[in-house]
């Protein structure tokens, strides 16, 4: 392995940056410290001679921040400049990360698969599709499918780390390509495309129905008014001949994430209060047939003795007042809460799942060699 | 409103102007406690029962049940005790329950309701949930349900942590300008005048002294300014670590606290130099959460807002951990009061 180059191989190396998952998927709660590790994993993948793309597409964009990479990452693949290390040697791969924008990507997908000219204005010149790229659930979800799929396809690639973005349910981006196909598969597409409107702007066939026709008319009309339906008609009409691409791909999307290729890295918050949340995802992705890898625990605080009551120090009077509690007994009640969590986490998952603490560290890894040395913690944990 | 720092109105103190509003936004990124916050906030402003507040969570997860010590919700109004309720909302279910209204045949209702052209129009509306979750508010505060202990003074609303709070608080202006007409359209028209207006809705940015919330934060503050023309109400950092003792001495849990706190502190200040709004830091404190937390935070909550005011500051620099006043404040000369 050509790996063998960049140093010693941990247990946990061959286990998380092996070749037989060049897909990562780093899912979690929002504030985890999912993109971190992200980033993290994909340097250490990047170092150990892999050519890695690490990929982001969480709106508050603190990948780009992490990695130092600028606008420019919305539009393509940008090298990250990784410093020279002492592993590198020469064997490191290559590192590139990108940022998902959610309405250029859809911009450009319209661009592209457009038959021609004048359709890929139609949709972009719609009311609807103006406010829907920006704002429809799962869209952003769907656009990352999509640049998956472009990245998959191209196969430049050893590795492929995705981020994922904070979605109320982690799980959210996963069900997105389900989503998209069963909508254009359900009858509702082939409802809205019918020409419902006639060129007076009416709805058509409301006037041959009779009353009920006119009833149902007034009913929509009344409900949202009739020129949004009017907007949502013509767009769905405009974007019919991009359909059967946009369901194909999906389709290839999920087989991917569900294939052996893939691996799923849990990340958890510490402490007992969110063994719940951690757990649920963890069967979620089991029950739908997902590979789950490690579930990594995040910013557990380091266990802590306290040697002497906070009252018997000399000269501590914050000690009595509430609001600022002693530091030290703070840390000690803190890991002792963390500890406390990891235990019931291991004892719900069971021995077969394992579960990988990161210590709280001093300083939030943001530079790059803090990423990398981040990254070696955890593969060294593993 | 003019500067007010000098008059008696900042004097009866910050939490005392918010609690005369409609609507308490509570809006923060995924993991910094917002949720407890929004708690702590509700509790405070009950004032013991003095006011009637719901505390509304929107998240299919129920979490605020547990910093109460109630059952999870289940999408009923639950009883907290002392002038404060809670409710988990789905959004689904408002916009389900407007539709019913509407449509007199129940025949019809549960047709339009079980259609697929229905589900997909609910879950892609532009800004048709988060107007939906205002609206639900909105009638909660004029006691058009009739529900248990309606009509609520005060309705806390505990943001989706999706994307910026700014989203939910710019919807009701995005839909009415889809959606012109109609019961969907009339609400989003009535809300984003209601969003508006300082006087009935208030915005409680909540973050934590890290960087990326910090970060996010910011960002909150100068999308309210450009999309909705306001300021936030009030900034509230949670889970910051005591002031670390000057005392020499190297043992490793003294070491982390210090480096952990100069940490939060570089974040505060990071804060302090461009947040332009009141703000109040929350101390980690070592209790699980429960009713026990949200009193203890409610009491510090309290000391840090009233030294503020007692200051005469609406900078309110004080907040930094430490209790210094922020020198890298600028004085409380004239302000934009929007």
């Amino acid at each position: 392995m050509r790996r063998d180059a960049a140093g010693p191989a941990s247990p946990g190396a061959a286990a998380l940056l092996s070749p037989c998952h060049p897909l990562l998927v780093v899912v979690g709660s929002g504030g985890v410290g999912k993109t971190t590790l992200a980033a993290a994993l994909g340097i250490s993948s990047a170092r150990r001679g892999d050519d890695t793309l690490v990929m982001t597409f969480d709106p508050s964009l603190r990948l780009k921040d992490a990695l130092g990479v600028g606008e420019e990452a919305r539009e393509r693949a940008v090298p990250v400049d990784l410093p020279a290390g002492e592993a590198a040697q020469g064997a490191a791969g290559r590192l590139d990360a990108s940022l998902l924008d959610a309405r250029r990507t859809f911009d450009r997908l319209v661009a592209r698969y457009a038959p021609d000219p004048a359709a890929r204005d139609r949709i972009l010149g719609n009311r609807f599709y103006a406010h829907l790229s920006g704002n429809l659930a799962g869209i952003l979800e769907y656009m990352a499918v999509e640049r998956l799929w472009e990245v998959a396809r191209e196969g430049s690639y050893d590795r492929v780390v995705l981020d994922t973005p904070p979605t109320r349910q982690a799980l959210d981006f996963l069900e997105a390509p389900g989503r998209i196909v069963g909508f254009l598969e359900s009858g509702a597409l082939k409802i809205a495309l019918r020409p419902w409107f006639d060129e007076g702007g009416r709805l058509r066939g409301a006037s041959r129905l009779g009353p009920l026709g006119r009833g149902l008319e007034r009913f929509l009309d009344e409900m949202v008014g009739l020129d949004l339906l009017r907007d949502m008609a013509e767009f769905f009409q405009a974007f019919e001949p991009l359909y059967e691409g946009f369901r194909e791909r999906a389709r290839q999307v999920e087989a991917l994430l569900r294939s052996e290729e893939t691996l799923f890295v849990l990340v958890a918050g510490p402490g007992e209060e969110r063994v719940a949340d951690t757990l649920f995802f963890a069967r979620r992705l089991e029950e739908a047939g997902y590979r789950l890898g490690p579930v990594i625990v995040n910013r557990v605080h380091p266990e802590v003795e306290v040697a002497e009551a906070p009252d018997d120090r000399p000269g501590a009077p914050a000690a009595a007042d509430p609001c600022t509690p002693d530091g030290r007994r703070l840390l000690a009640w803190l890991g002792a809460r963390d500890r406390r969590g990891l235990a019931r986490l291991r004892e719900l998952l069971g021995a077969r799942r394992q579960v990988v603490p990161l210590p709280l560290l001093a300083d939030e890894p943001t530079g790059l060699p803090a990423l990398e040395a981040f990254g070696g913690d955890l593969l060294s944990g593993l | 409103m003019p500067d007010a720092s000098d008059s008696p109105a900042a004097r009866d103190g910050l939490l005392a102007r918010l609690a005369q509003r409609r609507l308490l936004v509570v809006t923060g990124k995924g993991g910094v406690g917002k949720t407890t916050v929004a708690a702590v906030l509700g509790r405070r402003l009950a004032a013991g029962g003095a006011r009637r507040v719901l505390v509304l969570e929107v998240d299919p997860r129920e979490n605020l049940h547990h910093a109460l010590d109630l059952p999870p919700s289940g999408g009923e109004v639950g009883d907290a005790g002392g002038g404060l309720w809670l409710q988990n909302l789905k959004p689904r279910a408002v916009i389900d329950r407007i539709v019913r209204e509407r449509v007199p045949l129940g025949t019809v209702a549960r047709r339009v309701l079980g259609s697929t052209v229905y589900q997909h129009f609910t879950e892609g509306a532009p800004g048709l949930r988060e107007v939906a979750v205002l609206g639900h508010a909105l009638r909660k505060v004029r006691g058009l349900d009739g529900g248990p202990g309606e009509p609520f003074d005060l309705v806390v609303l505990d943001a989706p942590a999706t994307g910026h709070g700014v989203s939910l608080l710019a919807a009701p202006r995005l839909l009415s300008e889809v959606i012109r007409q109609g019961p969907f359209g009339e609400m989003g028209g009535e809300l984003a005048g209601f969003v508006a207006d300082p006087e009935q809705c208030a915005v409680v940015v909540v973050t934590a002294p890290e960087e990326m919330p910090v970060a996010e934060a910011l960002q909150v503050q100068d999308l309210l300014r450009d999309n909705l023309g306001r300021e936030p109400d009030l900034l509230l950092v949670n889970g910051c670590y005591p002031p670390a003792p000057a005392e020499p001495g190297d043992d490793p849990a003294l070491a982390l606290w210090r480096r952990r706190r100069r940490l939060q502190e570089r974040e505060i200040e990071r804060l302090a130099a461009s947040w332009r709004g009141p703000w109040a830091c929350l101390p980690e404190l070592p209790l699980d959460r429960g009713p026990e937390l949200v009193a203890a935070l409610g009491r510090c909550l309290e000391r840090e807002l009233g030294q503020r005011d007692g200051e005469g500051s609406r900078d309110l620099g004080a907040g930094r951990p430490g209790g210094r006043a922020s020198e890298g404040n600028p004085p409380a000369a004239p302000e934009d009061p929007q």
